[in-house]
């Protein structure tokens, strides 16, 4: 195919129109070039250069160039003085196409011819700061630092600034309050003007090459945002976004806000905060941290072991003490044994002391029983010998007796005789009589 | 933890202070739960000292003044040193 298109020799691509005469072509083409479409362009100025009639620039920003050329009336009319219109300034300009074809003698020109030209405020900048970072967050370019590991405490840390410069002083001093002694790598570049951003992005590329730089430091003192511009200079953040090193951005003020602290790890008000989030680690503090971690571990080792040997301890007493516990209620029952039984001993002397009384008092009424027996026998023989003797006894065998009146017996005549009444008791009654004569014996 | 583990795991240098760190802190956490037997506690102990010494070594690397270098003059160094190599 590529072959086939090759002309032969002696003739040149037969198959497309012409040839024309070069002047006329030119002619056509600056004829055609001013028909496109005027419209405005916002870049940073290099190269300037003048002739007698018009000035000669080239706009450029991170993804190309147009060459420009201004007329000085042109350029007058805008209030532009030389000052103004130097290299690094951002600028806007608003012309269209043009080409100049030449002559005889003199050289053919294209360029962007400017009609107008204006200091690019911070609303032109801003928007095409905004522009730039929609762009950017789309490809993902946001996120790349923000996914890298950054080291509690980096040995080595490389910091991008200008030499001379508050932000250098104010970095050093936020390092040594938080303790860190460790190797700082300076890499240190221009921060405003159109060589800024390129050797920016070469210190960063060189150091995060060294593999003993574990998070880079970037970092200048505040300014207008068009003082800050080289760090939101898009082929410088693209190169920070696919570093493999954090990046810590503190450009500016507070209140500022560059591309490069989109892309970065981390994006810091300030050089102290930025030695902060270098160094995440207090190491003042960690180091008081980690005594206090060697105490406990010292006190919970030492613990462990004392604990447990003062339990074995009181394990190992445990036996002597369950015998001590032992022989004490031992004595205690020994004790109330002993009182026990000297009570029991005294109530058993009693008792027996009781059932010797009864025993006694059985014997002797079984002794008094037997007594009674012979008494009853000889009471009984005396009964007998005594009825024997009874005057109802001799009565019965037909002998009476004599009884006064009161009934007390009469024994002799003498006295029955004096008795006035006498009675007379036979065995089966008594009668009464009067005494008559009393005859003498 | 079984003993081989054990052994493994108190043997192992940390990938990095940050590990140590929060390995030293879990180690704490379950010393003072007053869960760990004397054999885990005693091995816990010998680890966390292990991991003290690690940390404090990690410190000191960087206690020692901080000592400033240029990116230029490390430059001419590795070029000086390639020449002459």
């Amino acid at each position: 195919m590529e072959e086939s298109r090759i002309a032969p020799p002696g003739r040149v691509a037969p198959d497309l129109p012409g040839p024309f005469p070069v002047g006329t072509y030119a002619r056509k083409l600056q004829g055609w070039m001013r028909e496109r479409a005027r419209v405005q362009l916002i870049g940073e100025v290099t190269g300037v250069g003048r002739s007698k009639v018009q000035a000669y620039f080239e706009l450029r920003d991170g993804e190309g160039a147009v060459p420009c050329a201004i007329w000085l009336n042109d350029l007058e009319k805008a209030g532009l003085e030389g000052a103004h219109l130097r290299d690094g300034a951002e600028v806007v300009i608003s012309g269209g196409l043009d080409y100049y074809p030449g002559g005889g003698q003199a050289s053919p020109n294209f360029c962007f011819r400017a009609t107008h030209v204006r200091l690019a405020g911070e609303g032109d900048l801003i928007a095409r700061l905004e522009a730039l970072r929609k762009q950017m967050r789309a490809e993902g370019l946001f996120e790349l630092q923000k996914q890298l590991h950054r080291p509690a405490l980096p040995r080595a840390i490389g910091v991008v600034t200008a030499e001379r410069g508050a932000a250098r002083r104010d970095l050093l001093a936020g390092l040594e309050r938080r303790g860190w002694g460790g190797s700082l790598i300076w890499g240190f570049a221009p921060v405003q003007d159109r060589h800024a951003a390129p050797a920016i992005g070469r210190a960063l590329q060189d150091l995060a090459a060294r593999p003993e730089v574990e998070a880079i430091v970037v970092t200048r003192g505040g300014g207008s945002l068009a003082d800050l511009w080289a760090f939101c200079d898009e082929t410088l953040c693209r190169t920070v976004a696919m570093l493999r090193v954090p990046v810590i951005s503190a450009v500016g003020h507070e209140r500022d806000s560059t591309l490069i602290d989109d892309v970065a790890a981390v994006a810091c008000s300030t050089p102290t905060h930025a030695a902060e989030a270098a160094v995440p680690l207090d190491c003042l503090a960690a180091r008081e941290s980690l005594e206090r971690c060697a105490l406990a571990l010292r006190r919970a080792g030492e613990g462990a072991i004392g604990t447990r040997s003062r339990h074995l301890g009181a394990l190992a007493r445990g036996p002597a003490r369950a015998l001590q516990r032992e022989r004490s209620k031992l004595n205690q029952k020994i004790r109330e044994i002993r009182a026990a039984s000297e009570r029991g001993l005294a109530d058993r002397a009693a008792s027996q002391r009781r059932i010797g009384t009864l025993v006694l008092e059985r014997a002797r009424r079984r002794a008094a029983g037997a007594d009674m027996e012979k008494r009853r026998d000889a009471l009984h023989r005396a009964a007998v010998a005594l009825r024997a003797h009874e005057p109802e006894r001799t009565l019965e065998r037909g002998y009476a007796l004599v009884e006064g009146d009161g009934g007390e017996p009469l024994t002799s005549a003498a006295e029955a005789g004096a008795a006035e009444r006498i009675s007379l008791r036979f065995s089966d009654g008594r009668i009464r009589a009067r005494p008559e004569q009393r005859d003498e014996a | 933890m079984g003993e081989s583990e054990r052994d493994q795991s108190s043997a192992t240098k940390p990938d990095s202070y940050e590990a140590a760190v929060e390995r030293l802190e879990e180690i704490i956490d379950r010393l003072d739960s007053g869960q760990a037997g004397l054999r885990e506690t005693l091995d816990l102990c010998k680890e966390g000292k292990e991991l003290v010494t690690y940390c404090a070594g990690e410190l000191d690397e960087v206690g020692e003044g901080l000592k400033e270098l240029r990116l230029d003059d490390l430059a001419t160094k590795l070029d000086t040193a390639s020449e002459v190599g």
